[in-house]
């Protein structure tokens, strides 16, 4: 029997699919010959919407670009707007906010953990990984007052200084979860169907990372050391010692491996930065919200997520309301071109796989 | 970074014409070119001095002005320096050279900015329809674009918030104060 | 790989050592789990502390909030009585609202439940719907988190000791960035115009100076008030007292930004050019002003600009009544005033000095030959302390030695002054006495809290080193055998409550009584009216009651053609008062007269 092509509609609600968005598969059999990315299902035009309101009212979008690691916009916003009016952060602050952006990343971590698995139907890896990540939920929570949409890092610092007693009960959830990533390995990494299921599986090689603009686990996946936190440090990551991990095989198992380590140092860091936090103030009060202006002048900062670099250019026209606000995302150079063009000779049953490893993220892309 | 900085700007005022340079205290420095070398420049940089990192593109409508800045931001690994290449393009017939053969992911952004502000790219090859379905009228990223305006003709309101009364406006009223016209655009 | 994979089949099953732990996602019994302590759930409002400014409203960027109507909440001065109310539908938790309320009366609380059948019950009003909100407030605002700035920018000022070498303006005035600073600490909520007298535009000219614009903040300011640069620096601002940030800080200095956007208009001339007045076509009536006091000037003004002939009758020799013969000069410099009432002059007033009504004109003949009549006479004459040896040399009437100061005379008051009173005339006359180079004490009967004078005008007192003595009564005045004075004998008294629930009364203490040994004495003790010129008819026909003119609402009194206002008609006693009934008055005239048209 002859082969014929036949067009596969991939979204927009699929459970193994990373948010709202749908792919035209035109496949042959089970392999995938062309692939088109349609999005739009989540274009909530925050950016417009922030052009509207003042520099303070708009901080609190922030968080709703991406749902699971809501801490870096925050940052990136503040960072902007620090930059733009040259407003000092306090010590303690920049080390609050690394806490809690390695926070994110952990927890990020986690639900990628359950994403992936559960793109290749290993769902106990989901049911534990996400069971964990309520603990550092619990832990912003009780320091933000918020679960997911924390609305903490402002520009002049942090909001509140942490509750009492918060540092032990960040230690004891660390040493908790540092227990619990020996667990996954042993489900996870050691496991046969998932090694099958992955290795060789979504290749994105050093020439098509470059060409792509690629960046974060999946640039580091293919070899190349390369991470915001150290090649333009923020806050205090230059004090702070941590390792970037690399890895060469280029496929989703290689970018896996990459996650894996960096959970691991994200463990590290929280733990370094718990020790050498020092006291003070946390926040450098910003005028009359109402009346505050910041002076003309544009910003691009980038912070490191879990997805990879993630950057915001801000400008302002001298007035009290933002004249543009543009968030670079990961998943905006990942979950377009260059999902369109690693799908290409893969299987029906990788697509899910291949967009989580890739950090495909629709809120991010479509903002 | 000061030798990088004036190393980089001699090389790129050596080779185009009419480049304005804007230096900054951090790892940032910025050209403002003509439009029609924008694709040179870039692949100057990425092929020349290792900015092979395209970090991002935006748009800014710089409506009183009657112009967008487009601003492409390049990041180099080994010189750990941002690189702004900035250009004006004129609001009423936006054109732009397409780079999306420079960096592949250019074309997303290219997509973004036709769609958002309707700015022209010579030669881009993509779906027109990127974030938006079946949009008609004026592209809505533009500043004239009136926001508030199409939400009240497209979403609706619960009834029940009807009452509410503006503070201003209940002060003035209970003190029968007289506010000039003029003087309004100051209040509240 | 081989094609078996023994560990990698083996390695995953170590995840049956979980079986039988105890989950920890899913607990059974069901156990529900506090919130945080910071947890941002339902809003609750405290309503009493709560003041309606709105802050909350203007700050949500979601246009969640509204300012409504709660039954119970009836607005008064400082209070909007609007309470906002939380569309539950459109509400993030931001806690914005939280951040910025004034007087932190908003929070966030534990409950994050809120079901209901109804889908139009999103509504919900926090403190009326959930008034058991107040045991389990979690996100709250405190004076260190605050995006409020309570603290004011200081005003630079003359050292103490410095100013009573002079009589040079002790507030030296907001420069450019201090006055864009403290511009920007106002919230706009416009409490403050409702308790002003004359309902200046207060919010709105201080937005005005915040967006650098100060010439239409100078517009704004002379839409109802003639004598800005005079309120600037005197007035008793009770605007200050109402402001929503006053209520856990200092309130915004809404007198000295008023002052710093009125000097930018240097002289008369550039206020004119800013003001650009719009002066209506003479319309043929007169008016006759008695008085060209603030209220007096400020009804002639709007009435000369509504196109009347207006003419101004000064028994002084200079215009500006208590502004200009009441007030040091170092609180109110001789070339502020003089460059208002040039303005005021400049679009058409006439003012007929050194004209005593009653003497050097009658009523009478002002009467007749004017449309309207407006009388701004004020309180010239002081009350009298009633105790014995007051008529001695060198016992004087403190409001009479400051007009004869301000008039530019030498008075000799020797080397020891004591002052008899607690409000503003007792203590320009104090601080004046100390710059003619005299040792200062005041007597006040009740307690220095209790002294209706200014407060910044009290602790400038004291930093001139002016001995207040608090809760004295004086009895005698005791002279020399010349007939001069030469001590003061008073008791210590002791505040005693008021059964009838007024403030505390001072009580002499029996036998406490001391003797002060000074070259000078001043009563302070307040003014009375003098309505000897209106004679004949027209003392029956306009009714003077309890030593004040009887008005209606429009200032008009019991002859329909005459109006009055000032200190003689209101209780405040206070310039913006004065300019409020003047104000008042010119609009019921020009509505009176627009009829007979």
């Amino acid at each position: 029997m002859r082969e014929k092509a036949t067009t596969l509609y991939f979204g927009p609600q699929h459970p193994g699919i990373t948010g709202n968005m749908m792919i035209r598969l035109k496949v042959e059999g089970d392999t995938i010959v062309k692939a088109t990315t349609e999005v739009g299902y989540l274009h909530r035009a925050f950016e417009k919407l922030q052009e509207k309101r003042n520099w303070l009212q708009s901080f609190t979008m922030m968080c709703r670009f991406c749902v699971p690691e809501t801490d870096p916009m925050e940052e990136l916003y503040a960072r902007a707007v620090e930059t733009i009016e040259g407003r000092e952060v306090p010590e303690r602050a920049k080390y609050i906010r690394v806490m809690v952006l390695e926070l994110a990343r952990l927890a990020s971590f986690m639900l990628w953990y359950g994403g992936q698995n559960g793109s290749l139907g290993l769902y106990t890896m989901g049911q534990w990984s996400v069971g964990d990540r309520n603990y550092i939920l619990d832990l912003f929570e009780e320091l933000t007052g918020g679960r997911v949409y924390h609305m903490y890092i402002w520009p002049g610092g942090v909001r509140r200084d942490l509750p009492k007693g918060f540092e032990q009960k960040v230690i004891k959830t660390m040493d908790y979860l540092e227990k619990r990533l020996g667990d996954y390995d042993d489900l996870m990494f050691d496991n046969a169907i998932f090694k099958k299921r992955t290795q060789g599986v979504g290749i994105v090689d050093k020439d098509t990372a470059v060409e792509h603009g690629v960046v974060g686990a999946v640039l580091r996946g293919c070899g190349i050391k390369s991470d915001i936190r150290i090649d333009e440090p923020y806050e205090v990551y230059s004090k702070l010692d941590f390792e970037v991990p690399t890895s060469e095989g280029a496929d989703i198992w290689a970018r896996a491996l990459v996650r894996r380590q960096e959970a691991r140092q994200s463990i590290r860091i929280i733990r370094q930065v718990i020790d050498m936090m020092p006291g003070g103030a946390v926040y450098n009060k910003i005028p009359n919200p109402q009346k505050w202006k910041l002076p003309k002048g544009d910003a691009y900062v980038r912070v490191e997520s879990v997805r990879g670099e993630v950057g915001l250019y801000a400008v302002s026209d001298g007035g009290t309301m933002p004249r543009r606000i543009h968030l670079r995302g990961a998943a905006y150079v990942h979950g377009i071109t260059l999902l369109e063009d690693v799908l290409v000779g893969e299987n029906i049953a990788d697509v899910s796989a291949i967009m989580n490893s890739l950090g495909t993220c629709p809120p991010e892309i479509e903002r | 970074m000061k030798e990088i900085k004036a190393k980089l700007i001699e090389k790129i005022g050596g080779s185009f014409e009419n480049v304005s340079v804007k230096d900054h205290d951090s790892n940032r420095l910025d050209f403002h070119v003509d439009t029609n070398v924008i694709p040179q420049i870039l692949t100057f940089l990425k092929v020349n001095m290792g900015y092979i990192h395209l970090s991002h593109i935006s748009c800014v409508d710089w409506i009183e002005d009657g112009e967008f800045e487009i601003v492409y931001i390049v990041w180099s690994p080994t010189e750990k320096l941002k690189v702004f290449v900035r250009t004006r393009i004129s609001r009423e017939k936006p054109l732009l050279p397409n780079i999306d053969m420079i960096w592949r992911q250019a074309n997303t952004y290219e997509r973004e900015l036709r769609e958002m502000y309707g700015v022209e790219v010579d030669g881009l090859v993509a779906d027109k329809e990127f974030l938006l379905e079946d949009w008609e009228g004026m592209p809505p990223m533009r500043r004239d674009f009136k926001t508030e305006e199409y939400a009240q003709n497209t979403f609706w309101s619960r009834d029940g918030r009807e009452d509410a009364v503006d503070v201003r406006e209940e002060i003035i009223k209970r003190s029968r104060e007289e506010i000039p016209d003029f003087a309004k655009k100051y209040s509240r | 790989m081989s094609f078996f994979d023994l560990k990698g089949t083996l390695k995953p099953l170590t995840a049956l050592k979980q079986f039988g732990k105890k989950p920890h996602t899913i607990s059974y019994p069901k156990e529900s789990t506090e919130a945080a302590e910071r947890y941002r759930g339902l809003h609750y409002n405290e309503l009493e502390e709560c003041i309606g400014c709105g802050n909350c409203s203007i700050i949500c960027q979601n246009k969640a909030i509204d300012m409504i109507h709660v039954e119970g909440i009836e607005g008064s001065g400082g209070d909007s009585g609007l309470r906002p109310r939380v569309d539950n539908g459109r509400c993030c938790w931001c806690a914005l609202c939280v951040e910025v309320c004034p007087t932190g009366s908003l929070s966030l609380t534990k409950d994050y439940m809120y079901v209901s059948d109804d889908a139009d019950s999103f509504l919900f009003t926090p403190g009326v719907d959930n008034p058991e909100g107040k045991e389990i407030l979690s996100f709250t605002t405190s004076d260190g988190v605050s995006l409020n700035t309570f603290n004011r920018v200081p005003m630079p000022e003359l050292e103490g000791m410095e100013r009573v070498k002079s009589f040079a303006e002790v507030v030296l005035g907001y420069n450019e960035e201090m006055a864009l600073e403290e511009a920007s600490r106002c919230i706009s909520c416009g409490l403050c115009t409702e308790v002003c007298p004359e309902h200046m535009h207060i919010p709105e000219y201080i937005n005005a100076i915040a967006a650098g614009k100060n010439d239409d903040a100078v517009r704004i300011i002379y839409d109802n008030n003639p004598l800005p640069e005079m309120c600037g620096k005197v007035c008793t601002r009770r605007c200050e007292d109402v402001c929503a940030i006053a209520v856990r800080g200092e309130a915004v200095a809404i007198r000295w930004l008023k002052r710093y956007a009125t000097e930018t208009a240097q002289t008369a001339e550039i206020t004119k050019e800013i003001v650009n007045p719009e002066i209506k076509e003479p319309n043929g009536y007169k008016v006759g002003i008695v008085g060209a006091g603030p209220a007096g000037l400020t009804a002639g003004y709007y009435l000369a600009l509504r196109g009347y002939d207006v003419t101004i009758y000064e028994a002084n020799a200079k215009a500006g009544g208590m502004t200009m013969y009441g007030i040091p000069k170092y609180r109110f410099p001789l070339d502020s005033l003089d460059k208002q009432i040039e303005y005021i002059e400049k679009i058409g007033v006439k003012i007929k000095y050194n004209t005593k009504v009653g003497k050097d004109i009658s009523f009478e003949k002002i009467y007749t030959e004017s449309d309207a009549v407006f009388m701004g006479v004020g309180f010239p004459e002081a009350w009298t302390l009633g105790i014995d040896g007051e008529d001695a040399k060198g016992s004087m009437q403190a409001v009479n030695f400051l007009h004869e100061v301000n008039a530019g005379e030498k008075i000799d008051v020797g080397k020891k002054v004591a002052v008899i009173g607690g409000g503003n005339v007792a203590i320009d006359a104090a601080r004046v006495s100390a710059r003619l180079g005299a040792e200062v004490t005041i007597l006040y009967r009740r307690r220095v809290q209790d002294m209706p004078a200014d407060w910044e005008e009290i602790e400038g007192a004291e930093q001139e080193g002016i001995n207040i003595v608090p809760q004295t009564i004086p009895v005698k005045i005791l002279t020399d055998e010349k007939g001069k004075v030469k001590a003061i004998e008073y008791l210590m008294a002791e505040m005693v409550a008021d059964d009838k629930g007024g403030r505390p009364k001072p009580v002499a203490i029996e036998g406490s009584n001391k003797v002060l040994e000074l070259d000078s004495i001043m009563g302070a003790i307040g003014q009375q009216g003098d309505y000897s010129f209106l004679e004949g008819d027209f003392e029956a026909k306009i009714k003077v009651e309890r030593g004040r003119i009887v008005v209606d609402e429009n200032q008009q009194t019991t002859d329909p053609k005459v109006y009055a206002g000032g200190d003689a008609v209101n209780r405040t006693a206070d310039a913006i008062s004065a300019i409020a009934d003047g104000f008042k008055a010119c609009k019921a005239i020009d509505a009176a007269l627009a009829e007979k048209r």
